[in-house]
């Protein structure tokens, strides 16, 4: 069976389009910004934020007003509806229909109300954002959440892969997002895990990750053969076994995960356009990915990591990176990996940090996460031999 | 309380060292490897967070908690040399 | 669809049930969680790191992988870990929110906010078990029995799965907390 894209979206500080943020890809922009005191912060920290003022100008012409409760929606829960709407918009799926699912991608949804002074505790479980957006969408499927850690937008990819291959559902709706709050932000902070400049992703200067926010969403139905386009080919995750944490020093569940996408889409070194890695910029995140993919034999084919333009996106993360790569290759180009400097891993990796021309039109797309999670994923798109 | 005693009961409290008492951890054992407490890479973010919330001492290195973590003896010279209050 | 339920466990405030056998029961001044950690007569003391989440989705899997006998801690990859809940990492949430709430002692714990997840205990479960198979935490709007068995449908797709450590884990306080949990495969 053929599971093919059949739309797409990302909310991001560098545009509400897949087509404008890679452009601003391509440009070198970025909208990480250093702030001395966030929010507040005792500490200075280097994020990428949305604007209030864009983001609900866009909600308000984009979203049915009239067709969502009379609380005023939280940021969370307008990029996850804005996000979608968009996606859905340039697609003639009908997300009524009951063989059409919704996923949710989130790590921490609305976890910012916690700070109120009486929480409103159903309202930050992720699933009372999913449920909206379902409700929204007249959709009578009960949505599913999944949250696992920084690898949860391609986990929820390969639900939305396997719901069609099993025949549960015709399409999915694959929605990631995350917003940043004090929370998070001091989070990765009190883990010595943030850099308070710019990330320099596999270099030698590397000293941490930067933050960022931002919505995506993949729609995925079942495809037939002669159509064209972008395939998902098969995903995979696998678990260290090491350390919730830290990852583990020989990148086991990544290089596992990487291992199985690629016999499961029966794909080699030959077939492949380019590795989209998690490249986060922490000391053991790069390394390890790195040792991964030596041990995977894939030293030979192009990496990048898109981390210097958004920062981590969290539940975003793995829609929105794998949907610009979608659109690198389908240009014939590996996106420079911004940050990138001096190597800094034991084992070198082919990144550059300028764009490189490629011909082939197979990506793996890589993530890994808090609690020892790793994920893999393979794309292709025929039409784009040329 | 002689300050290595003090840093012991921290220590068990915030490292949640449940079955452990400060008589239980000697004064030079070391805190990491196998031989010794086994505290992880958390344990010493969370020592790092003790120091400053207790003693006014600022870490910004976790590399270089490496070597004042290295047993209570080590720490307690450390807290002894640099605290603030 | 159809699989074979090889354990299940089921683990409450009050009681503590393993194939359909209630074999312990809350009770005295110490904390249930605690009891069955003794119990089970283990030498781990990262059990006393962990979250609540955490601590009854250990537990659980211990009383579930006691049965099961056999070899265990050899490296494997052919058993996933899937586990369920609405609440997420709530009560890990309100506790690092806490750390953070008071800026004139503003000391955010690391230790917490690891688990700020749900996936972590799945993490602790690999950990303990040397599984490198699919772990994966997915959150439902309220516990469906139907939705849980299309996501380990879903799961048995994966080329390596054969068995799967699968149930719901909902956990918001010491006293509020439910694991009903199964080891499940497809012979």
């Amino acid at each position: 069976m053929i599971v093919r894209k059949i739309g797409e979206n990302i909310i991001s500080p560098l545009g509400f389009s897949v087509a404008e943020n890679f452009a601003a890809v391509m440009d070198g922009r970025s909208a990480l910004q250093h702030y001395d005191h966030l929010w507040g912060l005792p500490f200075p920290c280097f994020v990428s934020l949305l604007p209030d003022d864009i983001l609900d100008k866009a909600f308000t012409q984009e979203v049915d007003q009239a067709c969502l409760p009379k609380k005023p929606c939280t940021r969370f829960e307008k990029i996850t509806l804005l996000s979608a709407t968009k996606a859905l918009q340039s697609t003639s799926l009908d997300p009524s229909s009951p063989r059409v699912m919704f996923i949710l991608s989130s790590t921490k949804g609305n976890v910012s109300l916690l700070a109120d002074a009486h929480p409103d505790i159903e309202r930050v479980t992720p699933v009372h954002t999913a449920q909206l957006l379902a409700r929204y969408f007249g959709n009578p499927n009960m949505p599913i959440v999944v949250s696992n850690a920084c690898i949860s937008g391609l986990c929820a990819q390969i639900e939305a892969y396997r719901c069609l291959q099993s025949g549960q559902f015709d399409a999915a709706v694959v929605v990631g997002a995350d917003v940043l709050s004090p929370f998070i932000v001091s989070g990765f902070q009190s883990l010595k895990a943030l850099s308070d400049e710019q990330c320099h992703p596999f270099s030698s200067v590397r000293k941490g990750l930067n933050l960022g926010e931002a919505a995506a969403t993949v729609v995925y139905a079942v495809g037939d053969d002669n159509a064209e386009g972008w395939q998902m080919l098969a995903g995979a995750m696998a678990n260290d076994a090491n350390h919730i944490s830290g990852p583990s020093r020989t990148g086991e569940g990544s290089y596992r995960a990487l291992m199985s996408v690629l016999q499961s889409a029966a794909l080699t070194v030959e077939d492949l356009a380019c590795l989209n890695v998690h490249g986060t910029s922490t000391l053991y995140n790069d390394e390890m990915e790195a040792v991964a993919i030596h041990r995977a034999g894939l030293a030979g084919v192009p990496v990048n990591a898109l981390k210097g333009y958004y920062g981590h996106t969290l539940g975003a993360a793995g829609i929105l990176e794998t949907l610009l790569t979608m659109h690198a290759v389908e240009q014939g180009v590996v996106p420079a990996t911004r940050g990138y400097e001096e190597n800094g891993v034991t084992m070198t990796l082919s990144l550059s940090s300028s764009s490189v021309k490629i011909s082939k039109t197979a990506f793996v797309k890589l993530l890994s996460g808090f609690g020892g999670c790793n994920a893999a994923a393979a794309f292709t798109n025929d039409a784009c031999r040329r | 309380m002689e300050l290595t005693e003090e840093l012991k009961t921290k220590m068990i409290e915030v490292l949640n060292l449940e079955e452990m008492t400060p008589a239980d951890i000697a004064d030079e054992a070391p805190l990491f490897g196998e031989e010794g407490l086994g505290l992880d890479s958390i344990d010493v973010l969370e020592l790092i967070v003790l120091l400053e919330r207790n003693y006014g001492i600022k870490i910004t290195d976790p590399k270089a908690g490496k070597e004042i973590f290295a047993s209570v003896r080590t720490m307690a010279d450390y807290v002894a040399a640099n605290r603030t209050k | 669809m159809k699989y074979k339920v090889l354990h299940t466990v089921k683990l409450c405030p009050s009681h503590l049930e393993v194939d359909g056998n209630r074999i312990a029961e809350a009770g005295g001044e110490t904390s249930f969680l605690t009891d069955l950690y003794r119990r089970l007569g283990l030498d781990y003391p990262k059990f006393f790191k962990m979250d609540i989440l955490s601590k009854v989705g250990f537990l659980a899997s211990e009383f579930l992988l006691e049965q099961e006998g056999g070899e265990r801690f050899v490296p494997r990859d052919d058993r996933a870990v899937l586990l369920f809940n609405r609440y997420s990492s709530m009560h890990a949430d309100q506790t690092f929110q806490e750390t953070i709430a008071h800026p004139e002692d503003f000391y955010p714990k690391p230790s917490v906010f690891v688990y700020t997840l749900p996936n972590i205990v799945t993490g602790e479960i690999a950990i303990r078990n040397k599984y490198h198979g699919e772990s994966n935490f997915i959150l439902l709007p309220e516990y469906s029995e139907q939705a849980m068995d299309q996501a380990i449908e879903r799961a048995f797709l994966a080329p390596g799965t054969s068995s799967l450590l699968t149930g719901w884990l909902e956990a918001l306080s010491e006293k509020e907390f439910e694991a009903s949990c199964s080891l499940i495969t497809v012979h």
